[in-house]
């Protein structure tokens, strides 16, 4: 259980929230984080905090705090989550790693590779949205244009990208899974879907 | 560690009588030497009625002395050294950055890093150096509380220089971090993970592999980063990676790596150099 001064929640926007977990502070943080048991535990507390979230919402994992975190626990606490939140573990809530780019962002990255899989990264709250972790190329082109765009439709950004509706959305959907960008589902006439992606940041 | 080797190719003969482990020729011992030297008398002593070693000079006895050796083995372990004189002696020494520690637990990790992180920082490391050394150090103590499981446990030690001691004596800065398990070793481990079959022929193939980002016996997707992160620590830095279980050892270098066959290894034995980074110039 993490004390209520390391987790603080406050909505964005009408339909979305957003909760602040600090490494560093909390009953298992400090500057030095290492070992996967070390990992389990500081996962368990920001799956907690996850599940407090309401759907659509955003958990900023901030690790500024912390001096050395090493592969293992890297990998048991940020690779694991990210792993279960991109197998919809957590529905449709997101992780935002909060960090500068520093020597330590390197086993957070390996970890991430490793699985395949990569997070959204900001030096500070509000801050330009970056990404650690390993996208597949084909991919960056559709995640650049949604985050330079901010919210676009399947359609727009279909013709933006010049591909098909179908490939567009594919691509779209995967970098969902990855919890890279928020996707919306609209009812659109005559009684079709259309579908609206966001930047998670 | 290799004035240890004799010891080791004969310590598979050890049949149950007295044997004393003849150190006299040594004249320095580092902390690759010390756990491999406790790794060692652990096998011997579960194999023997009485164990001891012969030492001679000041140096090896005082070194093994404020490394906690005595402590550790004085008294189940037979010597000819004058220990309690050494005992009076002034223990302190800045170059001493971990004392000899044994621990079996995942847990007693965090507190080991947590001390020597302190020592660094109280002696003017630069905070990139010592997250190079704890990210080691942590890594390779995990490695042996999860892989390494014996009656023993697992040794490690770390001891700073002023000079460089991996190879020719040269001038530098160097902090030597080794750690030495009874466990199964890594080519056992490795042959838990079907899928690497082929790797784990001879223990070389094993260590080299082992070396490689995402290989483990559990063959889990994210495990087995550990040692490669580590190794690439170690060669960014100028150092070196040396690892070393059953009768194989892998020496990884910023650009090469060397395979040796050597005596049989009781365990996993794991050396990390560090050469230390230059400061940079103040500019006039």
């Amino acid at each position: 259980m993490i004390s209520l001064t390391t987790v603080r929640t406050e909505a964005v926007s009408e339909e979305r929230a957003h909760g602040v977990f600090e490494i560093a502070r909390g009953d298992f943080g400090g500057k030095l984080m290492v070992t996967r048991s070390t990992g389990r535990a500081i996962r368990e507390a920001l799956e907690e905090t996850l599940a407090a979230l309401p759907k659509g919402g955003t958990l900023y994992v901030d690790t500024r705090g912390v001096e050395l975190m090493d592969y293992s626990f890297a990998d048991e606490a940020l690779g694991i989550l990210a792993s279960r939140a991109a197998s919809g573990e957590y529905g449709d809530r997101h992780l935002v790693l909060v960090e500068e780019d520093r020597d330590l962002l390197e086993n957070v990255e390996a970890s991430l590779r490793q699985r395949s899989l990569a997070m959204i990264r900001v030096d500070e709250i509000g801050g330009e949205p970056s990404i650690v972790g390993e996208v597949p190329d084909h991919l960056v082109a559709t995640l650049q244009a949604i985050y330079d765009a901010g919210s676009i439709t399947n359609a727009a950004l279909a013709a933006k990208l010049n591909l098909n509706h179908t490939a567009c959305n594919n691509r779209a959907t995967r970098l969902a899974k990855l919890g890279l960008i928020h996707r919306r589902i609209e009812t659109a006439a005559p009684g079709g879907r259309q579908y609206t992606y966001e930047r998670v940041v | 560690m290799g004035s240890l080797d004799p010891a080791f190719a004969g310590a598979g003969r050890v049949d149950g009588g007295p044997v004393v482990l003849d150190l006299r020729a040594v004249e320095f011992v580092e902390p690759a030497g010390l756990c491999g030297l406790a790794a060692l008398l652990e096998y011997l002593i579960l194999r023997s009625e009485e164990v001891g070693i012969a030492l001679a000079g000041r140096d090896v006895p005082a070194y093994l002395e404020r490394m906690n050796f005595f402590r550790l083995f004085g008294d189940r372990v037979r010597t000819n050294a004058d220990v309690t004189s050494l005992e009076e002696r002034r223990r302190h020494n800045p170059g001493t950055l971990q004392e000899l520690i044994n621990f079996h637990t995942e847990e007693e990790i965090p507190g080991i890093i947590e001390r020597i992180s302190e020592i660094l920082e109280n002696q003017g490391y630069r905070l990139r150096e010592r997250v190079a050394i704890c990210s080691v150090l942590s890594e390779i103590c995990a490695n042996a509380a999860e892989h390494g499981a014996s009656s023993f446990g697992a040794y490690a030690a770390v001891q700073a220089y002023h000079h460089i001691v991996s190879g020719p004596r040269r001038r530098g800065e160097e902090v030597l971090i080794a750690i030495a398990d009874g466990g199964p070793g890594v080519r056992e481990t490795l042959s838990c993970n079907p899928a690497l079959v082929e790797y784990t022929t001879t223990d070389n193939d094993a260590l080299r592999h082992a070396l490689e980002m995402g290989v483990s016996g559990t063959g889990e997707i994210g495990r087995g980063g550990g040692l490669a992160l580590v190794a690439g620590i170690a060669a960014r830095s100028g150092g070196s990676l040396s690892l070393r279980s059953g009768t194989g050892r892998v020496t990884v270098y910023e650009s090469r790596k060397n395979s040796r066959n050597v005596p049989e290894f009781p365990g996993t034995f794991v050396r990390v150099s560090l050469p230390r980074i230059p400061h940079e110039k103040t500019p006039q």
